[in-house]
């Protein structure tokens, strides 16, 4: 059992080094648990309420300070002034006093009395979606409201009923499953808790690679490399990541969306049979990356600035429907990509793990596909290759001493 | 030589070396010109018109008659939906959307047509998946239009059958309308949305990470005292001939983004240009001088870059720029002005899509200003720190 001795030797050094070398422990630890929990706190609100908006009413009549009334009690919209002009009103949104614009008309009343169309205009500042969505659906909840009673004082004579069904031949109900509340840290959150675990290990694994490079221009080799095979120090160094990232796995899935009472509704074997696979996947992933880890730090500025766009590739974001073809073969380079979409269909919607496996077949493809070319870079650094040259080295100062001598 | 000339050779000099530098290293040709590129191109190709097209949904249709077989084609003739399948059951439908193969689905049980044509009122349901945010709003537009319109249809016909005239139709059915105007963003466009604060922020990430490392990689490499000789000693004078090149270089990556978004995409620009450049070259130089500063205060390449890192990518969402500022946690508000992206998405709210005046954005200015003055505040830290410091590991 040689080769098992080995392994277990290098699982110790490398669990040595990782834990006794502070840059690692950023990316391994400090980050993984920090990020977390200021993006969970961050949308903590789920969405946004009471929008600041004002009002202009020209009409100024009972029924459209009714309106305003009702818009101003909704949850999602606060009017928080009333103009007297379009200027006035137009100046607080330019301040920022104010997001949204509500304008009655004056010819609001004459229309509803001779049974024409009533405008409303509503005006949204566009520096974030929310803003629109929530000024333009409390008042259109509003106005629904509104004119069901309107329609059955026009309906002279109709039973409630006959009103009723004159306003709805065909009712209709609107359920958002999953994310009951539209809420954006439920479908943020839990996407940037899988790529998390990614990228912080792509960047810890690259800065211990680029030590070791850096060591070894300096000719210092670590004694015990020379006497392991390529795969074992492989396979060892996999298994310390493998230990460490399964705390952090915990911690990041387990502990984090309790913490902010995040959805999780899938089953938990579900999530380990899924969430193994993620963490070999990312973990050979990041033993090939490191191969051109020359130097420490070259390697974070190079690998974080795709963070945010793997974030969209993923299909979270941009429906993965409309990600163009060549960008969607990209995504598939990458192990964030199914990870973010398997763990989200459990996490979220509760699938079950057959539900998943395009994303599980996904995973165990790039573990093998990652480690044979991870094995590839470490027989290239350990292999014949480096004791070869080692030799040849040894040879020339014998050689040169011989010289000498 | 008289002294004025003689610092301005040393200017030069530095400049030359600099320059040198970031030929001979792969690292500055990707950071500076490669990934911003790349960035820019996936952003704008990703999101391309702006408006996901197509949404995969479903239908479970009990009723199937011709009457909800008419509703569900003119639902799919909605530019952002397709019904991709008809499911024989909700259970089915569940299953499809759990697997994400659909981002919603409209359930009609049997008997609808029959209770609509006898007037007793049925109940259609739409279900989305807002686990995929943009995908389900979008869908419950179009699913809500489409419930609305059948509706307005089967009532529609009963007021012609009264006698009413078409324009009092509309009267009676809808007596309060909405009439959205959407500022500067008419068409809802996500790509203008979003790209537009994204490509900026990409670039703020990498000058922060390339300023860094070019400043503190010298201390590793042992060559920083060279670096400070050849400048004459004078912190300042070394400082410029490094970053002025890279300006130079940052200036024209600055100008890249703006030609995609506001030639190529042609997106709004209701200041005009030069608002906006001028928007972009503070947000380069604030971000060239954050990096200084940081350099100054962590006198570590590794510490300082882990600190931009982790600063750059968290300027994306506490900008404000997709969920807004206003629904933060208040300890997170505060902390958001500490975030100078935060600044450049507000000028450029007020200027591209609001057309304010130039000096209704002063404070914003201003702000980036003072981040810009950060470096002074510690000047002989990193000079002691570029003589004397032992790059240990």
């Amino acid at each position: 059992m040689k080769w098992l001795h080995n392994i277990l030797e290098v699982f110790r050094e490398e669990l040595h080094n990782s834990i006794f070398d502070e840059g690692v422990i950023v990316f391994f630890f400090i980050v993984p648990l920090l990020y977390p929990l200021l993006y969970a706190y961050l949308y903590s609100n789920e969405t946004v309420r009471e929008v600041a908006t004002v009002a202009v009413d020209n009409a100024n009549s009972a029924t459209s300070r009714e309106f305003l009334r009702k818009v101003d009690a909704s949850p999602d919209v606060d009017i928080v002034g009333h103009c007297a002009d379009m200027q006035e009103a137009v100046n607080l949104v330019h301040k920022h006093k104010a997001y949204c614009l509500i304008y009655i008309p004056s010819e609001f009343d004459n229309a509803l009395m001779s049974g024409q169309q009533a405008v409303v205009e509503l005006y949204s500042d566009m520096g974030s979606m929310l803003y629109y969505k929530a000024v333009l659906s409390s008042c259109t909840e509003v106005s629904l409201a509104m004119n069901k009673d309107i329609k059955a004082q026009r309906l002279v004579g109709a039973t409630d009923k006959q009103v009723s069904t004159f306003n709805h031949p065909i009712e209709y109900e609107y359920v958002p499953m999953f994310n009951t509340q539209s809420g954006f840290a439920t479908f943020l959150i839990p996407a940037v808790l899988v790529l998390l675990i990614q990228q912080t290990m792509v960047l810890g694994v690259g800065m211990m690679a680029g030590e070791e490079r850096e060591k070894k221009r300096r000719g210092i080799l670590e004694p015990h490399v020379l006497d392991k095979t390529p795969a074992e120090m492989l396979l060892g160094k996999a298994l310390t990541f493998f230990a460490l990232y399964a705390v952090v796995a915990a911690y990041v899935f387990c502990v984090v969306p309790r913490l902010f009472h995040l959805i999780q509704i899938g089953q938990w074997q579900d999530m380990v049979a899924f969430l193994f696979p993620y963490l070999l996947a990312c973990i050979f992933f990041s033993l090939t990356l490191s191969g051109i880890a020359h130097n420490r730090e070259v390697f974070i500025i190079m690998f974080v600035f795709v963070s945010v766009p793997l974030l969209f590739i993923s299909g979270i974001s941009w429906p993965s429907c409309s990600i163009p073809h060549f960008w969607k073969v990209v995504s598939w380079l990458f192990p964030s990509t199914f990870g973010i979409n398997g763990f989200v269909k459990i996490n979220n919607t509760g699938a079950l793990l057959r539900d998943v496996r395009p994303e599980l077949i996904g995973l165990w493809i790039q573990t093998a596909f990652y480690a044979f070319t991870a094995w590839l870079v470490y027989y290239r650094s350990y292999g014949k290759h480096l004791k070869d040259s080692i030799e040849v080295a040894e040879e020339k100062l014998q050689a040169r001493w011989a010289e000498y001598l | 030589m008289n002294p004025n000339d003689e610092n301005r050779s040393a200017l030069m000099r530095v400049m030359r070396r600099e320059v040198l530098r970031m030929l001979s290293q792969p690292v500055y040709v990707f950071c500076m010109v490669v990934a911003p590129l790349v960035g820019y191109l996936f952003f704008t190709t990703l999101m391309g018109q702006g408006l996901p097209m197509d949404i995969p949904i479903g239908v479970v249709d009990e009723d199937n008659t011709a009457v909800t077989r008419q509703v569900l084609r003119n639902l799919d003739a909605f530019q952002q939906s397709e019904i991709v399948e008809q499911y024989a059951n909700f259970g089915e439908a569940r299953e499809a959307m759990q697997q994400g193969k659909i981002y919603a689905f409209y359930y009609i049980p049997k008997g609808t047509t029959e209770l609509a044509l006898s007037s007793k009122q049925p109940e259609v349901s739409f279900y989305t998946n807002p686990s995929y945010l943009v995908a389900a709003s979008l869908e419950y537009r179009d699913m809500k239009t489409m419930a609305e319109l059948a509706s307005g249809a089967i009532a529609r016909e009963t007021l012609y059958a009264k006698g009413y005239a078409d324009d009092q139709v509309m009267g009676v059915l809808q007596p309060i309308k909405m009439e959205m105007h959407a500022i500067g963003n008419p068409g809802l466009n996500y790509s203008i949305y979003l790209s537009n604060i994204l490509l900026p922020a990409m670039l703020m990430l990498l000058i922060f990470q390339v300023t860094i490392y070019s400043i503190h990689s010298e201390v590793k490499e042992g060559a920083s005292k060279h670096w400070m000789e050849m400048a004459n000693g004078n912190i300042y004078r070394a400082l410029a001939g490094k970053l002025l090149p890279q300006l130079v270089v940052w200036i024209v990556m600055g100008a890249a983004y703006m030609v995609v978004l506001y030639a190529y995409w042609d997106f709004p620009l209701k200041c005009g240009l030069w608002p906006m450049a001028l928007n972009a070259l503070l947000l380069i130089l604030v971000s060239q001088a954050f990096g200084v500063f940081l350099c100054e205060l962590l006198p570590s390449l590794r510490w300082a870059l882990s600190i931009a890192t982790l600063w750059g990518v968290l300027s994306f969402p506490i900008s404000g720029f997709s969920f807004p500022q206003i629904a933060f946690p208040a300890p997170l508000r505060a902390l958001s002005y500490l975030f100078p992206l935060r600044y450049y998405y507000l000028t450029y709210v007020d200027q591209a899509l609001n057309d304010l005046p130039l000096y209704c954005s002063w404070a914003n200015f201003a702000a980036l200003l003072a981040f810009m003055a950060l470096p002074l505040l510690l000047p002989n830290r990193l000079k002691k720190c570029l003589l004397e410091y032992q790059y240990t590991r």
